[in-house]
């Protein structure tokens, strides 16, 4: 086991990416009566299969240093994507925000951070555990 | 850090609904008021949101786009002026006109209560979105810790 796998660069970005969300959905709710105010959702899981390669597709080989890795694999330029809410409602003066919408995300968005600072610890102890096993 | 600046996003939707309230409070205390400082009866004041991307430093400023992404809300008061006085019949009011008249502040209580309902529910929803960041903060704090 590496040190610096794959789970843990995964895990690092999933924390981000929820920090993120986090913070898209705290800036839907304070504008919920902003006039023209479009709510924004942050899409960063498909990055994340992607830099994963969970749909088995092999990577492109990168045996030159001038290579570069597109696509699958690459943990370092992982780009979440921000997009105006396209299921938004545009009330009458432009607003898009549904605030029960954003009150359940953020619910779901807590209860996943809180799994992922869990399975980090757990992927932690692992390691820990790995290191004293010698003795 | 992100966390910090949901809170801080956050608290700029509190502080624009507490400035709701405030103006109609203000509004509700002076619905019968007809002298000013300015002349005239009170006019009804409302408060306008306006959003603009978050940010606390040039750093931040520089780090690009996603960042912007993320608006906070602020509260400008203005003077409602499409809302012309009530004139109401009663000769005996100190501030009637030569007809008898006297202009009260053109303003609905009952639609002021009901503003300021809408106010509340915002702010508590600014307050639980609060304490989820501020939970998610704390449970950063746990990482590492076993």
């Amino acid at each position: 086991m590496k040190i610096d796998d794959k789970t843990t660069k995964a895990l690092e970005a999933a924390l981000k990416f929820r920090e993120m969300r986090q913070e898209l959905i705290s800036s839907n709710v304070a504008n919920a009566e902003t006039p023209g105010y479009k709510a924004k959702v942050l899409d960063f899981e498909s990055a994340l299969a992607r830099a994963l390669d969970v749909d088995g597709q092999t990577p492109m080989n990168t045996s030159d240093e001038n290579h570069y890795n597109v696509g699958g694999g690459g943990f370092d330029n992982l780009q979440p994507e921000i997009y105006d809410d396209p299921s938004g409602v545009v009330s009458d003066d432009g607003n898009t925000v549904d605030r029960e919408k954003e009150m359940a995300l953020m619910a779901e968005n807590k209860v996943i951070y809180d799994a992922l600072v869990q399975l980090v610890n757990k992927k932690m102890g692992l390691k820990k555990y790995i290191l004293n096993s010698e003795r | 850090m992100d966390l910090l600046k949901s809170m801080k996003i956050s608290s700029s939707g509190l502080a624009a609904n507490r400035k709701r309230i405030e103006s109609i409070s203000s509004n509700i205390a002076n619905a019968q008021t007809t002298r000013t400082a300015e002349g005239g009866p009170y006019r009804k004041k409302e408060v306008v949101f306006g959003s603009e991307p978050a940010r606390d430093s040039f750093s931040e400023i520089l780090e690009g786009e996603i960042d912007a992404e993320a608006q906070e809300v602020h509260a400008t008061e203005v003077i409602s002026t499409d809302k012309p006085p009530i004139m109401k019949y009663d000769p005996t009011h100190p501030d009637a006109n030569a007809e008898g008249y006297v202009a009260l502040p053109n303003i609905n209580v009952m639609e002021e209560m009901a503003e300021m309902i809408t106010a509340q529910r915002s702010y508590e929803a600014n307050i639980s979105a609060l304490n989820t960041t501020k939970a998610m903060a704390i449970k950063t704090l746990e990482i590492g810790r076993n």
